[in-house]
């Protein structure tokens, strides 16, 4: 029962960071791999405010702002000086490594003894029998939020654009729109998203720990990828696709712990499951093509 | 309504493959007219329109439209005015929305994408008797993605949809190229109809000669960065297939080909 | 080499079904605890050899009446993360950290209804583990492996008595560094000493911040980072090239060429806070009620190879107790 909690929980916070990699993976066609610094951003931002008594509501918010920032800024590099996709996500991230130790202060920042969104006196005084799952409520009801909030969006005017730009820029520009600045706001869009999963993570484990956003793309994209392979043909939105893909993910790392499998063959496994599913999902879409 | 003006333009200036195309070109063209445009390859025809609608930069020359100079602007801002159906069907419309969301996003052109519903429920109705107009019976399948619409079926949806809002000039480059003759057919009857309806300015590049005869009221042939032919209202209806064929042929064999 | 293995797993397995007969004949109560190290590290390592041999001396063996679930995280947040969780959902009896991150990860997933004992962590209260009165914070109690800085720096004065500046390499984004790097600033001077570090940020970075640092000092002192002791080669062939001795920080540094060290017994931290787990494991005491022991004993180990070539020996008043770990 345990593990089950502990795999929604894991699985909803990455869900979060995982919509924002699916908005830039699957939307926009742009491999960002700015995410790996702003996963930590979110948590750095989250624990320094924390620290220093903000409300971890409002830090969250911040939390969500400094990524779309740090989205805005990849978007800048990439579009205005003509960096190309994958290296201003690189040059972001790394600069990121920076500015979050600048912003944490140090490698580690513990708050551990803070009020989060999971620790206050509210959900304390709860009554006991709920209090093993309050931590996952609190997440799922977050997670899920997000994932609404990213619904309505894309079914806005604004949303139309994104998603066209990435399918079609050609077609943006024919509507007399500067595609390079939508490609900015998508990707300030999803590194907000990736932020506030790297702050609600953050609150989650009561530390911010330098090192704590490296693979974190790989996560994102394993869950993309399983989630939308898997529902490819089903009627389910995309976006709760991504998230039953981060469930997924969350309980094939947990399975293969629990099984045993040792954690320097973890990636491997996590290669081996990617390359399952993108090969199913081939013969999937063979299928389609012969049917049509 | 819209002039080039000594445009000067040159493919990779500065290098060994330094070409360049137009030294001073120089057009005219006046509101409501329907150009056809016919040349061989490396004329300058598709150059042309890509520089009209700034695709691809200019060394000097001015570009106006309505009697602004838009040389300076970008190619979106641009694009205001200007409808652009490409010759690929897959590039004026975006295959993984709905046709629903496909007719909404172009009927908000010229206004701002902000935060509002994406599709208006109360224009739904007017953008079924939009595409029954086509009569391929695209509005019963207001929620299938564009992707897996035929080629045709596309560039009928292109068509519709760069012209469903008020623009000053309609660009079709080589836009039925990429058809089977009949869909080809099909599009062209549309492109005229819609163009006369709208009284749209009108650039058409085509390599089928009998479309450039039988549509527009204006005929140009181009070759090597310049104008070789044009004919504008009862002259361009005077002109045969034969000549049109031997003025190509000539040209032709001076490239050696 | 296969052969070996498999002896030996097939040795390991036979032991581990007499052991489950064994503990079962004699009715005593097995215990299942889960020891979780954050990287793969040489004195990460001895730290956990220590802590089951620091069982062992209270009665709790593996094998007969213990069941150890050992996981590496690899140094990755959410392998850690995972692990603990697994650790809560299999109810072991105590978790065992080694390392700052890990002990965070694990001090949340068990959340106190697990006993949690770390180790090698050098400021748990930064770390939120315990309070400024070393009294616990939780269910949660282990050892801090705080570096003997003092007599480091005493050891290196005495060997090298015309010393000036002392140069440190460390990595940015290891919290245990920057808090051994403000210890050393704030000894330095009463030993005449100026700190030159240099921070890095990965390993490919170490090659040139050595280049950098070398003609700014007269010796190297290590720190306990990971990513710079996991570069050790590559730092002491260049200093040996210019004939600028390298400081080591524990004893496994010192066997790799390293000319001395104050070093930590990581082997006997690990044993202290084996027998803390012992008495909270037999229910002697709770992991709150212990308050978080540091570990400041170190002892002098020196490589007498290393020290040959740079014409450097080890005084008198230092050599009582001193260990030769050179390798023949």
């Amino acid at each position: 029962m345990e593990i089950f909690i502990g795999i929604i929980e894991q699985g909803m916070i990455y869900a979060v960071m995982a919509l924002g990699v699916y908005i830039t993976y699957k939307i926009l066609d742009f491999p960002d791999l700015t995410v790996d610094g702003s996963f930590p951003l979110g948590a750095a931002v989250t624990a320094i405010l924390i620290s220093n008594g903000v409300h971890p509501i409002l830090a969250l918010l911040v939390a969500t702002a400094a990524g779309a920032l740090a989205g805005m800024v990849t978007g800048l590099i990439h579009v205005k000086a003509g960096v190309r996709d994958l290296l201003s996500g690189i040059i972001s991230m790394t600069a990121l490594y920076s500015i979050n130790l600048h912003i944490a202060g140090k490698a580690n920042l513990s708050i551990m003894t803070e009020d989060t969104i999971f620790r206050n006196g509210l959900i304390q005084g709860l009554p006991e029998a709920v209090q093993p799952y309050t931590t996952m409520i609190v997440v799922c009801v977050i997670a899920l939020l997000a994932k609404l909030v990213l619904d309505w969006y894309l079914r806005t005017k604004s949303g139309y654009l994104l998603r066209a730009v990435g399918d079609n820029a050609t077609l943006v520009t024919s509507l007399a729109k500067d595609s390079g600045t939508v490609k900015i706001v998508g990707l300030a869009i999803a590194n907000a998203l990736v932020a506030l999963g790297g702050a609600i993570m953050c609150q989650q484990q009561r530390f911010f720990e330098a090192s704590m956003g490296t693979g974190t793309i790989v996560i994102g994209l394993a869950s993309v990828i399983i989630g939308t392979n898997l529902f490819r043909r089903s009627r389910l939105k995309a976006t709760t696709a991504v998230i039953i893909g981060s469930l997924l993910y969350k309980a094939c790392v947990a399975g293969a712990i629990a099984c045993g499998m040792r954690a320097i063959d973890m990636q491997l496994i996590t290669a081996a499951l990617f390359l399952v599913i993108l090969i199913l999902g081939k013969e999937r879409k063979k299928k389609v093509k012969t049917h049509a | 309504m819209l002039e080039l003006r000594h445009v000067q333009k040159i493919y990779n200036p500065g290098t060994v493959n330094e070409m360049c195309l137009f030294t001073d070109f120089n057009l005219k063209i006046e509101k409501g007219e329907f150009v056809s445009i016919v040349g061989s390859n490396g004329s300058g025809k598709t150059s042309m329109l890509n520089i009209l609608c700034g695709s691809i930069p200019i060394e000097s020359g001015q570009i106006c439209i309505g009697g602004e100079d838009v040389a300076k602007q970008k190619e979106f801002q641009r694009h205001r005015r200007i409808g652009r159906v490409y010759q690929n069907p897959a590039m004026g419309t975006c295959p993984s929305m709905t046709i629903l969301e496909n007719m909404a996003l172009a009927d908000n052109k010229g206004k701002r994408y902000g935060l509002g519903r994406g599709t208006n429920k109360q224009r739904i109705a007017f953008y079924r008797e939009q595409l029954s107009q086509l009569h391929l019976g695209l509005e019963d399948k207001l929620d299938v993605r564009v992707g897996s619409l035929s080629g045709g079926q596309r560039q009928a949806m292109a068509l519709l949809m760069s012209t469903m809002t008020p623009i000053e000039i309609l660009i079709l480059d080589e836009h039925t190229a990429a058809l089977d003759p009949k869909t080809a057919e099909t599009i062209m009857e549309l492109t005229d109809r819609i163009v006369s309806e709208k009284q749209l300015t009108t650039l058409m590049v085509t390599h089928n000669l009998r479309y450039a005869l039988e549509y527009g009221n204006r005929l140009l042939m181009m070759h090597e960065g310049g104008v070789i032919l044009d004919k504008k209202g009862e002259e361009k209806q005077a002109v045969r297939m034969e000549e049109l064929l031997k003025i190509f042929n000539e040209i032709s064999i001076e490239c050696g080909n | 080499m296969k052969k070996v293995a498999a002896v030996m797993m097939s040795a390991m397995l036979a032991v581990g079904l007499l052991a489950g007969c064994g503990g079962g004949q004699t009715g005593e109560k097995t215990y299942k605890i889960g020891i979780a190290q954050f990287a793969e590290h040489g004195s990460l390592d001895n730290c956990r050899q220590g802590f089951l041999e620091g069982l062992k001396e209270a009665g709790i063996e593996e094998g007969k009446n213990l069941e150890v679930d050992y996981q590496n995280a690899q140094s990755n947040g959410s392998t850690a993360n995972q692990i603990a969780q697994n650790y809560v959902a299999n109810n072991v009896d105590l978790i065992c950290a080694i390392a700052t991150p890990m002990a965070q990860s694990a001090f949340t997933a068990a959340d106190g209804k697990i006993p949690l004992i770390y180790t090698a962590i050098s400021d748990p209260v930064d770390a939120g583990l315990a309070n400024a009165d070393k009294s616990s914070t939780g269910n949660v109690t282990g050892t801090s492996d705080k570096l003997p800085v003092d007599k480091q720096l005493k050891m290196i004065r005495a060997m090298m008595p015309e010393a000036k500046n002392i140069g440190i390499l460390y990595t940015t984004s290891e919290v245990n560094s920057e808090s051994a790097i403000a210890e050393y600033q704030a000894l330095a001077g009463q030993y005449g000493f100026t700190i030159v570090t240099q921070g890095i940020s990965k390993t490919a970075d170490i090659p040139l911040a050595v280049d950098q640092l070398l003609p700014k000092v007269d010796c190297l002192t290590n720190l306990t980072d990971n990513t710079v002791v996991s570069s050790l080669d590559v730092i002491l062939d260049k200093a040996n090239a210019k004939n600028i001795p390298v400081f080591g920080s524990e004893i496994e540094q010192v066997k790799k060429g390293c000319v001395a060290a104050q070093g930590l017994d990581y082997i006997e931290l690990g044993k202290v806070t084996g027998r803390m787990a012992a008495q909270v494991l037999k229910g002697e005491k709770k992991a709150s009620e212990i308050p978080y022991e540091q570990i400041a004993q170190s002892s002098l180990y020196y490589n007498s190879t290393a020290l040959a070539q740079l014409n450097l020996r080890v005084p008198a008043e230092l050599s009582e107790g001193a260990t030769d770990v050179a390798e023949q």
